[in-house]
Order: C-alpha cells, then sequence, then structure tokens
C-alpha cells in the first residue's frame, strides 16, 4: 500500500496515537522501530490541540514530528464512547462539548473537513456507531445511516478535493448477518469512491465465535483490491485469525497501553511484569527480540523494579509490545509470501498455547479457511475459552 | 596477550587540573579519565574522558527519569551517571546483586561500559525525607518498602558485587529533624572515617597480585555538617596518619591516600540551614522537606564557607563533586568561591518533570541585557505556548536551521545548535526490519534531520498527559546545562580573570530565584486535576493528585488508574 507518505507493507498492525504521540515515544524512536502507519483520533486532536493548531503547525504530520503515514478515525466511536450525552441524528452526531457544555453538532461533512485540515493519509467516513451489544431495530437503523453518512463523506471528500487522503468506509451491521450483507452491497457499490474498506461495530464484547464469523463473511464479500481494515483487533491470536480470514489491517490501543501495566508480549503469551516471581529473573524479556529494550538486555528483574514507578521503564515495555506485533506481522507477511502461513499458524499456536489448550473459536476460523491446526498434534484439548494467555500469578 | 590489568574488576579513575589556578579555590577546568583495561563491549579496553566543569546525571531507581535506553544515546552528555543504591534494597537479596559479567552495575541498568562511567551511593543525594536515626554500624536507608538499616561491610559486599566505577563511600549524615547537637556531629565525623576505612581496604581477590593493592575507586563526602570546626576536624581525620592496626588493615598511610575524589551533598545542608534559620522543626515544613528553589546569598555564602572549612588542607588536585544544587546561579558561584569540578544534574531533571525547558547560555550572549530579568526558561504549560511553533530555546539554533543555512551563515552571531532529541532530532539510518520485503521499502544508509518539536507540541503533550513531553525536556535540558558547561569551561580557559565578570552578567540577566519553577507546578498539578477521568478514577486521581501537591512531588504517573478515555 503506498500513499503520500511512502509504502506500508500489509498486513500490517497499526499503534495508536491517540492524542499525536505513541504513549512516550518520540516520532524518531517509533521509526526506529520500523512501524510505517500509525493513528490519530480525531475526536481527541480536535479537542486538543484543535484544528487551529493542527493548520498553524501545517497538519498533524508535522505538528506530532512523523514522516511516515497517519489514519485518522472519525471522532464518531469515541464520541459515543466517551460522552454521556450524545444524540444521534440523521444530521449528525449531537453532543455536548466537553469544554463548554454547550451542544456541537458533528456531521459526516464536518467529520471529513476536520480530517482533511488534521491531513492524514487514511482517513474514514463518520459512521452511526452501535456497540456490538446492541439489538433490534437500532442497529438496522444505524447501518442504513451509516450508509448514507457514507455518501455525504464522499460527496464532501470529492467537493474539497484531497487526493492525496484516501476515504475508508466503515461496514457496519452489528452481529447480525443479514444487516451485514446489505451493508457489505451498499458499500461495495460505492467502491470506486472509496480507498478501502473497514469492518467496523465488532470487538465490543461478543462472542469470539460470532465475531470471527462476521469477520469472515465481510472479509468474502470485500473487493480484492482494495485493502480491509478490521477495527480494534489486537491481541496476536485475533490478528492471526483475522489475517487468515483475508484482514489487511488493524488497531489497537492494546499493546501500548498493557505495556505502561507492566504486561510485555511474547510468542508464549503476555508476561505480567509486575509479578514476584520475575523480581529475580535476570533474563530479557525475550531474548530473540530486536527492540531496544531486549537488544540492551534489560531484565525482566530491572522491569519489576521499576514499571509503575518511572516513565522510562512503561517507554521501555511499550518500545518491546510495538516491536512485538510489528514483527509477528512481518513474520505473516514472509509466511505469505512463502505461502506458508498455514504452517505459521500452527507453529505459532503451539508455542502460545504450550499447555495445550487451544481455544475452539480459533480451531474452528482457522478450519473455515482449510487450516487444520491440530492436525499431528498429541495432548491437545479444544477448550470454550476466548484465548487470551493472560500471565496471573 | 591478556594484561595484568585485564583481571582487574576496577578500571583507573584520573582527574588531571588543566588551568592552573591562582588559589586553592580559584575556578579551574580539569580533565576526568576512566580507562577499563577488561574487554567491555566487543573492545580490549575502553576510556571515557570528561572535561571538568561538568554534570553528572542524576538517577532514580537506576534510570535516568524519563530517557529510555535508546534516549540515553541520543544524549551523549549522559557520560557520568550516578545511581543511588538505596531503591534495590527493597527486595532482600536485592536482585542487581546478582546480576553476572564484568560490569554487573552496567549491565542490570542497561549502561554502555564503553561510554558510561557510573558513580554509586548508598542513599539518594537528592531525598531529603525525614530516616530514622543512623546507629553506631549503620545507615538507615529508605526504600519502597521501608527503612532499611546497612551496615558499612554489607555495603562494600554489594559494592564489590555490582562494581560501580567509583564508590561513595557510606557516610554518617542524619536525616533525623534538625538542629543536629555537636555531639551528634563528632559522631557523624568519625563514623563517616571509620566506614571510608572499611571501603578503602583493598580487594583482596586471589586472582589479583597483592602488590601494589586493588581497591576501588573511592569518593568521600565532607561530612560535619554546618559546622566549620567539625568540617576541620573531618579533613584532619582523613590526613592524619593511621593507627598501626588500621594501617595494617587498610594498606594506607592514611585514609586520603586512598580517595579519588570530594563530595558535598547540599540538600542536608539546606535543610538543616532553614531549620535553623527559621527556628522551626523539620516536620513542620512537611515531609519530604526537600527545598525545591534555589537558596538566597547569604546560605551561598554559608555553604561556601563550609566547603573551605572541608578543603582548607586538603590536596587540590582532587576532584570535586556538589550533589544537588537547584539553579545556574548557584552552581557558578560554587565554581567561582569554591572551585567546584563537578555538579549533579537534579535541578534540570526535576525542571522537565516540572514542564519546563530551559533557556539560558553562559557566557551571556551579547545584546540580551534587558530590564526585566530573563526567566531560565519556559513553562510550557503556559498557554502562551499553545500555538507557538518555534523550537524550545531562543538562546540555541535547531538542528534542522541550522543545516539549512549552511556554511555561508554569519557564525558570528549564530547562535550554538541545541543538539537534543526535541531541538536536533535524526532520522535513524537502520530502522528495524520486520520482513524481508521490508528491506525494499524502507530507505536506509543515510542520517537526515528531522524538523525540530515546538512548543506548542510539548504544551500539547503536557496537558493531554503524554509522558514524551517530559523525554523531550529530559533530553533537552541536560543540552542546555552541557553547552553551559562548556560555556564556562571556555571562559575560564580562554581568561581567568574574566570569569567572575561573566558570572555578574549572568546573575544580571536571569532570574536567579527561579520563580518560573513554582508557577511551572502549579500548572503540573492543575492540569493533574482536571484530567478527563471516568467518575470513580477521578475521585482516586483527585485524592492522590491533592496528596502529591500537599507532598509537593509529582503525581506517580505511570500507575495511573487505567484510562476510561480510550476507544
Ligand atoms: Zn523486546
Ligand atoms: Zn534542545
Amino acid at each position: 500500500m503506498v500513499m503520500a507518505h511512502g509504502p506500508t507493507l500489509l498486513p500490517t498492525f497499526m499503534p495508536v496515537a491517540t492524542q499525536a504521540a505513541i504513549k512516550g515515544l518520540t516520532s524518531q524512536q517509533m521509526e526506529d522501530l520500523g512501524v510505517t502507519l500509525i493513528l490519530n483520533n480525531t475526536y481527541h486532536l480536535n479537542l486538543r490541540p484543535g484544528i487551529k493548531i493542527l493548520r498553524e503547525a501545517g497538519g498533524a504530520h508535522k505538528f506530532q514530528g512523523w514522516r511516515k503515514n497517519l489514519l485518522t478515525d472519525s471522532g464518531g466511536f469515541q464520541l459515543v464512547s466517551l460522552s454521556k450525552f450524545t444524540k444521534i441524528t440523521e444530521e449528525g452526531a449531537l453532543f455536548a462539548s466537553p469544554f463548554t457544555g454547550e451542544p456541537t453538532l458533528l456531521t459526516p461533512e464536518e467529520s471529513i473537513s476536520i480530517q482533511h485540515a488534521i491531513g492524514a493519509d487514511i482517513i474514514m467516513q463518520l459512521d452511526d456507531v452501535v456497540s456490538s451489544l446492541t439489538t433490534g431495530p437500532r442497529v438496522e437503523e444505524a447501518m442504513w445511516r451509516s450508509v448514507r453518512w457514507l455518501d455525504r463523506c464522499i460527496a464532501q471528500h470529492k467537493r474539497e478535493g484531497r487526493p492525496e487522503q484516501n476515504l475508508f468506509a466503515i461496514i457496519q451491521g452489528g452481529l447480525d448477518s443479514g444487516l451485514r450483507e446489505i451493508c457489505l452491497e451498499e458499500m461495495v457499490k460505492r467502491k470506486d469512491s472509496v480507498s478501502g474498506f473497514a469492518i467496523g461495530g465488532l470487538s465490543g464484547g461478543e462472542a469470539k465465535d460470532t465475531f470471527w464469523k462476521m469477520i469472515a463473511l465481510c472479509a468474502e464479500k470485500l473487493p480484492d483490491d482494495k485493502p480491509r481494515y478490521s477495527m480494534g483487533i489486537g491481541f496476536a491470536e485475533d490478528l492471526l485469525v483475522c489475517v487468515a480470514l483475508g484482514v489487511d489491517m488493524a488497531d489497537c490501543v492494546f499493546p501500548t497501553r498493557t505495556a505502561r501495566f507492566g504486561v510485555a508480549l511474547t510468542r508464549q503469551g503476555p508476561l505480567n511484569l509486575r509479578l514476584n516471581k520475575y523480581s529475580q529473573d535476570l533474563d530479557p524479556i525475550d531474548k530473540d527480540c530486536a527492540c531496544p529494550t531486549c537488544r540492551s538486555e534489560t531484565s525482566r528483574a530491572f522491569i519489576y523494579h521499576n514499571i509503575g514507578t518511572e516513565t522510562a521503564t512503561a517507554h521501555a515495555v511499550t518500545q518491546h509490545n510495538i516491536v512485538f506485533q510489528a514483527k509477528l506481522m512481518g513474520d505473516v507477511r514472509d509466511a505469505i509470501m512463502k505461502d506458508e502461513y498455514p504452517a505459521f499458524l500452527k507453529s505459532f499456536f503451539k508455542g502460545y498455547y504450550a499447555n495445550g489448550k487451544y481455544p475452539h473459536w480459533i480451531v474452528d476460523s482457522l478450519n473455515s479457511v482449510g487450516v487444520d491446526l491440530l492436525e499431528g498434534l498429541q495432548n491437545t484439548q479444544v477448550v470454550d475459552e476466548d484465548g487470551q494467555n493472560w500471565d496471573y500469578a | 596477550m591478556t594484561s595484568p590489568n585485564a583481571l582487574n574488576p576496577v578500571p583507573t579513575f584520573s582527574f588531571r587540573l588543566r588551568s592552573t589556578s591562582p588559589s586553592r579555590f580559584s575556578p579551574r577546568t580539569g580533565h576526568v579519565t576512566l580507562t577499563r583495561s577488561r574487554p567491555t563491549d566487543g573492545h580490549d579496553s575502553a576510556t571515557i574522558e570528561l572535561p571538568t566543569p561538568s554534570l553528572v546525571c542524576a538517577t532514580s531507581r537506576g534510570v535516568i527519569q524519563h530517557l529510555s535506553q535508546d534516549n540515553v544515546q541520543r544524549t551523549p552528555c549522559a557520560k557520568w551517571i550516578h545511581v543511588p543504591f538505596e531503591s534495590f534494597l527493597q527486595i532482600d537479596p536485592p536482585s542487581i546483586s546478582r546480576q553476572e559479567g564484568p560490569n554487573p552495575l552496567h549491565s542490570f541498568l542497561g549502561f554502555s561500559p564503553s561510554r558510561h562511567l557510573l558513580s554509586l551511593s548508598l542513599r539518594d543525594p537528592a531525598d531529603g525525607r525525614e530516616v530514622p536515626a543512623n546507629g553506631k554500624e549503620f545507615v538507615s536507608t529508605l526504600t519502597s518498602r521501608g527503612t532499611r538499616k546497612i551496615a558499612a561491610p554489607v555495603f562494600r559486599s554489594y559494592v564489590t558485587t555490582v562494581l560501580p566505577d567509583i564508590t561513595f563511600a557510606m557516610s554518617d549524615i542524619p536525616f533525623t529533624p534538625p538542629p543536629h547537637s555537636q555531639k551528634r556531629t563528632t559522631k557523624s565525623v568519625d563514623r563517616s572515617a571509620q566506614w571510608l576505612a572499611n571501603i578503602l581496604a583493598p580487594l583482596n581477590l586471589p586472582s589479583l597480585p597483592q602488590t601494589p593493592p586493588t581497591r576501588l575507586n573511592v569518593f568521600v563526602h565532607m561530612v560535619g555538617g554546618i559546622r566549620d570546626a567539625a568540617r576541620s576536624a573531618f579533613s584532619y581525620m582523613l590526613r592524619e596518619p593511621l593507627e598501626p592496626k588500621e594501617r595494617t588493615l587498610v594498606q594506607l598511610k592514611n585514609l586520603d591516600e586512598g580517595v579519588s575524589g570530594y563530595v558535598f551533598d547540599l540538600q542536608p545542608l539546606r535543610i538543616t540551614l532553614l531549620a535553623e534559620e527559621q527556628k522551626v522543626s523539620l516536620q513542620s515544613l512537611g515531609s519530604p522537606a526537600v527545598p525545591h528553589r534555589p537558596s538566597d546569598d547569604k546560605v551561598c555564602d554559608t555553604f561556601v564557607s563550609l566547603m573551605h572549612a572541608s578543603l582548607e588542607e586538603m590536596p587540590v588536585e582532587k576532584p570535586r563533586l556538589v550533589n544537588t544544587t537547584l539553579s545556574p546561579h548557584e552552581m557558578l558561584i560554587l565554581i567561582r568561591d569554591v572551585g567546584i569540578d563537578l555538579f549533579d544534574s537534579f535541578w534540570v531533571q526535576q525542571a522537565a518533570t516540572w514542564g519546563i525547558a530551559l533557556d539560558f547560555r553562559f557566557p551571556v550572549p551579547a545584546g540580551t541585557e534587558e530590564e526585566a530579568k530573563k526567566h531560565l526558561g519556559h513553562n510550557l504549560y503556559d498557554d502562551c505556548y499553545a500555538i507557538d511553533i518555534s523550537r524550545l530555546a531562543d538562546s540555541f539554533l535547531d538542528g534542522l536551521t541550522h543545516s539549512n543555512r549552511g556554511e555561508s551563515a554569519d557564525q558570528k552571531n549564530t547562535p550554538p545548535v541545541c543538539p537534543c532529541g526535541a531541538c536536533s532530532p535524526t532520522w535513524s539510518n537502520e530502522p528495524l526490519i520486520h520482513s524481508s520485503l521490508d528491506e525494499y521499502t524502507v530507505p536506509r544508509g543515510t542520517v537526515e534531520p528531522a524538523s525540530p518539536y515546538t512548543r506548542a507540541y510539548i504544551h500539547h503533550l503536557l496537558h493531554t498527559h503524554e509522558m514524551s513531553a517530559h523525554a523531550f525536556l529530559a533530553m533537552h535540558n541536560f543540552a542546555v546545562l552541557d553547552a553551559f558547561f562548556a560555556g564556562i569551561r571556555e571562559v575560564i580557559e580562554r581568561d581567568p580573570d574574566s570569569f567572575e565578570n561573566e558570572v555578574k552578567r549572568f546573575f544580571a540577566v536571569y532570574d536567579s530565584t527561579f520563580e518560573l519553577l513554582d508557577e511551572a507546578k502549579r500548572s503540573y498539578h492543575e492540569v493533574d486535576k482536571a484530567r478527563g477521568k471516568g467518575r470513580l478514577a477521578r475521585e482516586k486521581e483527585l485524592q492522590t493528585a491533592k496528596v502529591a501537591e500537599e507532598l509537593d512531588v509529582p503525581v506517580p504517573t505511570v500507575e495511573v488508574v487505567e484510562e476510561a478515555i480510550q476507544g
């Protein structure tokens, strides 16, 4: 995928820089880690520093000193999740300004204009977001409204003439496959006016079985020649399944947020470095990892000593987790290029679920694309679990 | 061939005075050299050099605050790094004491033996909090899990295990409420001398020749509190011939023979002088009773005379190190009136924590004289920076502007470049590669200058509680302090007589009270309170912020309550 700020290889994971900064790290550090695409949140940037300052600074790239690719969301999701008083009308999302309390309207046109001012390489349509646990007519209403708002976004995007910025549509329709199919049909009709498609409205607490089936359904129907972006996905197991189902891009705050709480991601599962068992552990997080933290052989014991008290230690774990995600996706790219992705999946999950307990949704979802994870393995057990391998004690 | 020194775990420390000072306490320049004969970092040996006067980086819990290892590498002025040991005592045995290899302290903390000189003290010189009384045999230390009593032989065993390049001998400096009686001060002097002897005793390693004896590089705190007589007494004890029994043990004529440098910690002196002057108890100053604003002229005069009392009879050619100064003015006074060589950078690192970008130079650039005193930097919390897209400091250029100007620029009237990671960031020529395809898409091989970060961006980061703000400010403030010392060295070497005049000019231009610091702290706490939070979390956060404000410490930043704010 080549955009105004260079190439980004797919599939890829995008670290989230909510406030125009990846937690604790500079843009130079991010580039050093081999990251070429990050995400900023429009809702937050619009509040602080505000569009006026971003314009003054020459856009969000210049403001945060980032020279690679950038994606902004539409601001809709945060509006709904962070503002108690948001009311959705056909015109747009009406909410109380967090500063003045005054009613403020975010329209699809407004969202696109703001994202134009921010200047991201990928911008997202404003969609009518409902929680993935919502049922009933509201889901259908939101789906149809998202389609209508897509048209308004496309019109605004064309009107303002920003060909170097790429507009993505967002597939909605909740957990109802019928609605998803309608949404897919409608939005794919507009494929010449958009650069890519996101799968929205998932990863909000729905059952894993439903989650993968919805992803599979969308990936199946989306055109092959446009990137597919699965929003809010960040666990290693979710990423690998989504890629197997045909997803190219994903984002999540999880890897960077969990780092600040001392959780380091590894291919054997996450390590919770706040646990006493690491207090005397002089090994690095992962001796094979190329991140600055592991390369300088920072020990688990030293991280244990300082996590929660020294910001620099949180930065060190953040760097590791970003590299973990990037390397995971890099290995995925290599495996796909060599036509060895099934073997890669098998070997990854063998290490990740070393106890032999495989969540059945992972086994099922991969079976659906012809990968039998359990083939040739003994002493495995298929369990009814989500599959996050938490390091509890 | 392996040199006989190759087995010596202790590097060679030397200090050489460069300028010939007219008197014992005149400003002076010098040169620190540390030579490691043991193989390190893939080199057979390593030499670290540091011209003085210079800075010593302070650490908290073993890290230079806010700087991850790669940012430490972006901060080349971080050469001498001081590590207080006490935080590691929170678990027994300290995990650090189990680290193996030729440079265990470097390895554990992730510093480079070929680039970083590490010194170690038992206690944190910047921690002025009250601590239970020390005893005849031990010092009370503070850890995050309560106090721990450490005896001199125990300290010695830790030091000989973790192997810092320089060890500050364990000293009896009381952190019980002042004032301290004469009797208490006498005890302090006696114990400190005794403990110094303990750390100076040769390292009887079976692998090493017994003669000449191998010992640690030791600096000693010049104790004696605020009493000139006690200070003289301590320095006398350093010089007096050792008793035969001790002499056999330590293998020195007198203690000073084994001492490589002298240390003064200002924080305990400030606390004692403050209590004395205001006739108030330590408790009523609040805990931690850590003064954060520079001391007035009178107190600085007292520092000078106390240091004179300590150094009056001591050899001039040993380095003198001062911890916890709180402003460039204090540093200048101590260079001018005592001839101090090394200063910890505690206060500039604190300024980074409170959101201040330093902006001052020595000597003061021509034409800077103004009617109103200039602040020492910018409180970037202030809303006046919200839309300010200039670089962090007016007195320095950024790398990009400098490289765009090229050779033709008027060299004379051009400010120097601030080389820090905020003003002169560079894109790496070696980003990580994650797949075989990446190599074709990632440009490699050239280090390109990046745009400087702006005040508006740091202002934004501070107001959104993004911790990179402090990383940028720490890198920048180090660079400003490093340039300050370079300027000092240059003036002393060019014309020592002009130094006093340049100090006067500096005092005339820059605010010596560091008023900005209080302003920045107020902003810090306000932003902290206003920070958007979930309902429950907000309550808790407010409570923490309130306590932190009362205690006058930064709110713990990482252990934040789960942010409800992200999507
Ligand atoms: Zn790592
Ligand atoms: Zn700078």
